[in-house]
């Protein structure tokens, strides 16, 4: 946990600011801690150590605002560049809506930084053998099971990290917020070759708890994926119905979130323009925000301001529910305040205990996409393309591996042909998205 | 070039010494330390207004211990003597692991046959410091743009706009007994224009991005910047998405450089290499492309986001030919690499910043020109369907089965040689190694884009890309499906 000395550090450099003439200052001191083993073809590749303190101040001075941040911290140098940040602050144009949050919506429970039990104790008794042991528990290249005739296993990368992450949040109306947690992570990355041909997948898993790491699936999963693309091709162009895994289907609400977004709607940079209270998506679609679930990866208790999270609807029943709207976006564009951004988006399942075989088997025929080569979404037109890698499936079966072709249309558009959701979201990711099946989706190649 | 000392870091050479000498006390092979004292300044506009910025600083030194192929790495936020002892002997553990294979360091020992230091005023210019140029100054510039941007199209109802800056103090010494000294620069101008017309909204993104001093701040970068967002706006309320599917594509000088970086730089760097990993792993001394097509990564042009006086292994930064005449002749090395394959490293030993150890990264990554003389024009004239694809965003690539994609903002269809119906909003998709077969032509009109690129292999890394503008053939096309 943070120390005492980095608690005075942090509440000290809060008065700096005021006594080097800030109106009013926020003050975060971030602290991590990680270790890492690489391996290479079941061997130790490389071990990294990090730690790193930082402490970052938003200042308000005059009218104006800055925000500046430094990993120098000893008091010398945090007097020095605090006297320069808030001077540099007073050289930038006044602005009448930057402002702290409003005491009473920000949270008061976050005190200790375990609220939520994220930390897994064990973390500080691991010693560098047992991070070994992790990394090549994991590896399979030493006993690869059998492959189709003529594949091999070119190489396994594989990487285990254990870290500590620690924030502490400071501000001048008298707020203080804690926020601890670990994090344990595997995952791998396997290339085989059949033919002459290479082809590569990854998997991973991650958990707040080190017995919760699943890392002797992480290789196996990778290769069966790898080898299930031998021998992919595009298909002809056409209009297919489509299935997104729940490994990458978060890519279909990213850009929700982000123009839902009040920096994204002030600018005019939004496909959601005006969206608050309509219908824009099917009656089936819920997404809703879910930041306080104990235990649970990317829960947490209040955002970058110390504005407290709540369980709330960002789109119920189809109908937008929520800006994200923080305290300059609100003064600004003259709407009620929120938390800045989603913080655990769980999209809820259309069918109970769906995985994404029931899925396919539901919509019978189309193409089932398990990768994203890259692509973009215009975040004002909501108009997309992405490079798709996966499956054509039959009859609710993979039938041919399918690559290099592209998924292209508008998000509006393919919300409104949104099939089934399955109920298989990983709970390891910071957006908890099932399987989802989509209609009429145009693929190229 | 200004020099940095290491008293920067409140250290003496002897310390360096003793540090190393801790590093590879438990067998280790290699031993470097790398000190880097960063500090970013930015300011940020909207609404007409610079009503946000801000001051960052990084400081500390991170200490690689390699022994073989693996690699031990440990960083601390201070340079007081005893936080960097602990980090030394913590990368230094990496030899409990054993060596594996054996490599020979000694080859990337400076002077590099062939490889000249960087000149005295090395590839930064510097006119007006930074450190020098008043925020005021700065924040007129966005004003002013802002201004001007607005001026030059009704339709313009949102503007925003960020300058920041950074200056990093960099001392690398290693096991070779081998000091070098590094300070770069790096200044950037982004804008964002939003523009509505009949209810319909579009958008433009253009940026600059140089090695060198604040001059960069100036009246031409003002026009450049304002003429460049406004431009084609018209043709991006007209443009559609074409029907989808595979055919030629003429790709405009500059940006489209992109595709080297995707389809074929990430796939020579030698770390995919000696890991067997790349589509490109087996092709050494073989035939990629047509002859005549030399493809380089370069870190020696004056005042480029991606070039650099040394790398952040100590080499110096040196141009190198990736393919020449259409034959594939080096990857790019760190020194791991350099050493697995026995020759000298190439420069491109980078990382983000102490905190990462470093692994082979793009520069300054072009295409020279086509010796044929042929213009964009002569290029468009001999496609009868396809696609010109004029301004570009981000790309991605599998680096083992080669396959790239990229995104075009916009651009035109190509109908029996000319230029028809604008689009916008597509991806390219296609294979490197097919895509470089695939090259009909090359122009004479090789341009390095200036924009702001970051490549984010792992790191980030500032990066410039550029190409003559090319015509290859059997590219995917993301568009709408034709009954």
């Amino acid at each position: 946990m943070l120390s005492d000395k980095e608690l005075k550090t942090a509440q000290s450099c809060l008065e700096m600011a005021l006594d080097a003439g800030a109106d009013k200052v926020r003050v975060t001191l971030n602290r991590s801690e990680e270790n890492l083993v690489a391996t290479l073809n079941s061997e130790v590749d490389r071990v990294t150590r990090c730690c790193d303190s930082s402490l970052s101040l938003a200042i308000f001075a005059g009218g104006s605002f800055g925000s500046f941040s430094t990993n120098k911290m000893d008091e010398a140098s945090l007097k020095s560049f605090i006297s320069s940040a808030v001077e540099l602050t007073r050289c930038i144009s006044p602005d009448p809506d930057r402002d702290l949050p409003e005491p009473g919506r920000c949270c008061k429970d976050a005190q200790g930084g375990n609220e939520l039990e994220l930390v897994d104790p064990g973390r500080a008794d691991l010693d560098p053998a047992q991070r070994i042991s992790a990394a090549l528990e994991g590896s399979i290249f030493n006993s690869v099971p059998p492959l189709p005739k003529g594949c091999k296993v070119i190489s396994e990368e594989a990487e285990y990290s254990d870290s500590l992450y620690e924030s502490l949040l400071l501000d001048s109306n008298g707020l203080k917020c804690l926020h601890s947690e670990t994090s344990f992570d595997y995952g791998t990355e396997i290339t085989v070759m059949h033919k002459g041909d290479r082809y590569s997948s990854y998997y991973w898993d991650s958990s707040s708890r080190l017995a919760s790491l699943r890392p002797e699936d992480c290789s196996q999963r990778a290769l069966t994926k790898a080898v299930k693309q031998i021998g992919s091709k595009q298909l002809s162009s056409g209009r297919f119905n489509a299935v997104i895994d729940s490994e990458v289907a978060s890519k279909f609400v990213s850009p929700l979130l982000r123009a839902l977004n009040a920096f994204s709607l002030q600018q005019n940079n939004s496909f959601l323009m005006d969206s608050l209270g309509k219908q824009l998506f099917p009656q089936s679609l819920t997404l809703m925000d879910c930041p306080k679930i104990p235990r649970e990866c990317c829960s947490k208790l209040f955002d970058s301001e110390g504005v407290a999270t709540r369980e709330c609807p960002i789109i119920g029943n189809g109908v937008v529910k929520q800006y994200f709207i923080n305290t300059y976006m609100s003064r600004k564009m003259h709407l009620q305040p929120t938390v800045e951004d989603a913080t655990r988006p769980v999209m809820l399942p259309l069918r109970k205990g769906f995985s994404s075989s029931d899925v396919l088997s539901y919509v019978g025929e189309g193409i089932y996409v398990t990768d994203f080569n890259g692509g973009n979404c215009n975040s004002v037109t909501g108009d997309f393309s992405y490079g798709i890698e996966g499956f054509y499936f039959k009859n609710g079966e993979c039938v041919k591996p399918v690559s290099g072709m592209l998924m292209t249309g508008n998000m509006l558009s393919l919300w409104s042909s949104l099939i089934i959701s399955g109920d298989d979201a990983r709970r390891c990711m910071s957006k908890l998205i099932p399987t989802l099946a989509f209609s009429d989706v145009d693929f190229s190649a | 070039m200004q020099q940095i000392d290491i008293e920067h870091f409140s250290l003496t050479p002897q310390q360096l010494d003793s540090l190393i000498g801790e590093a590879l006390g438990q067998g280790g092979q290699w031993a470097d330390l790398y000190f880097e004292d960063s500090r970013w300044f930015d300011l940020l506009m909207r609404d007409s207004q610079v009503s946000s910025g801000g001051m960052h600083s990084d400081f500390g030194c991170g200490i690689r211990v390699l022994c073989g192929e693996k690699t031990g790495y440990a960083y601390a936020e201070s340079t007081d003597y005893a936080s960097l002892l602990d980090a030394a002997r913590c990368a230094g553990s990496i030899a409990s692991q054993g060596s594996g294979r054996s490599l020979d360091f000694s080859l990337g020992k400076a002077p590099i046959k062939g490889v000249e230091v960087p000149p005295k005023k090395g590839y930064y210019p510097m006119e007006k410091s930074w450190d020098e140029c008043p925020a005021a100054f700065l924040s007129s510039f966005l004003t002013r743009l802002d201004e001007r941007i607005r001026s030059l199209d009704a339709r313009v109802v949102k503007v925003v706009a960020s300058l920041s800056y950074s200056t990093s103090k960099v001392v690398m010494y290693n096991s070779l007994g081998e000091l070098t000294s590094d300070f770069r620069p790096l200044g950037s101008v982004s804008v964002q224009t939003i523009f509505i017309q009949g209810g319909q909204s579009r958008s433009s993104s253009v940026s600059q991005s140089f090695r060198c001093g604040a001059e960069m701040i100036s009246d031409s970068l003002l026009e450049n910047l304002s003429s460049r967002a406004v431009k084609n706006i018209d043709r991006l309320f007209e443009a559609r998405r074409p029907k989808g599917g595979t055919m030629s594509v003429v790709m405009k000088a500059g940006a489209s450089g992109i595709l080297l970086h995707e389809a074929m730089g990430h796939a020579f760097e030698a770390d995919f290499n000696r890991k067997e990993q790349s589509v490109f792993s087996s092709m050494m001394g073989k035939r990629v492309c047509r002859e005549g097509i030399n493809i380089v990564d370069d870190a020696t042009l004056p005042g480029r986001r991606g070039s650099l006086n040394y790398d952040d292994e100590g080499v110096p930064g040196q141009k190198t030919y990736m393919v020449t005449d259409g034959v594939l002749t080096s990857y790019l090395h760190d020194r791991i690499s350099a050493a697995f394959y026995g020759v000298a490293p190439t420069g491109n030993g980078r990382r983000e910043s102490f905190r990462y150890n470093p692994i082979p990264r793009m520069r300054a990554t072009y295409m020279e020109n086509g010796s044929g003389g042929a213009s964009l024009d002569d290029l468009i004239a001999q496609v009868d369907k396809g696609v010109y694809v004029e301004e570009f965003s981000n790309g991605e690539v599998k680096i083992g089965e080669g396959d790239f994609t990229f995104y075009v903002r916009s651009g035109y269809l190509i109908e029996n040689g000319r230029l028809t119906m604008p689009i916008k909003d597509v991806n390219v998709i296609g294979n490197g190694p097919r895509a470089l077969s695939d090259i009909r032509e090359v122009a004479s009109d090789l341009i390095v884009d200036n924009s702001t690129w970051t490549c984010g292999k792992e790191q980030s890394a500032a990066v410039s890309c550029g190409m003559p503008s090319v015509l290859i053939d059997n590219l995917t096309i993301g568009g709408e499906y034709a009954e």
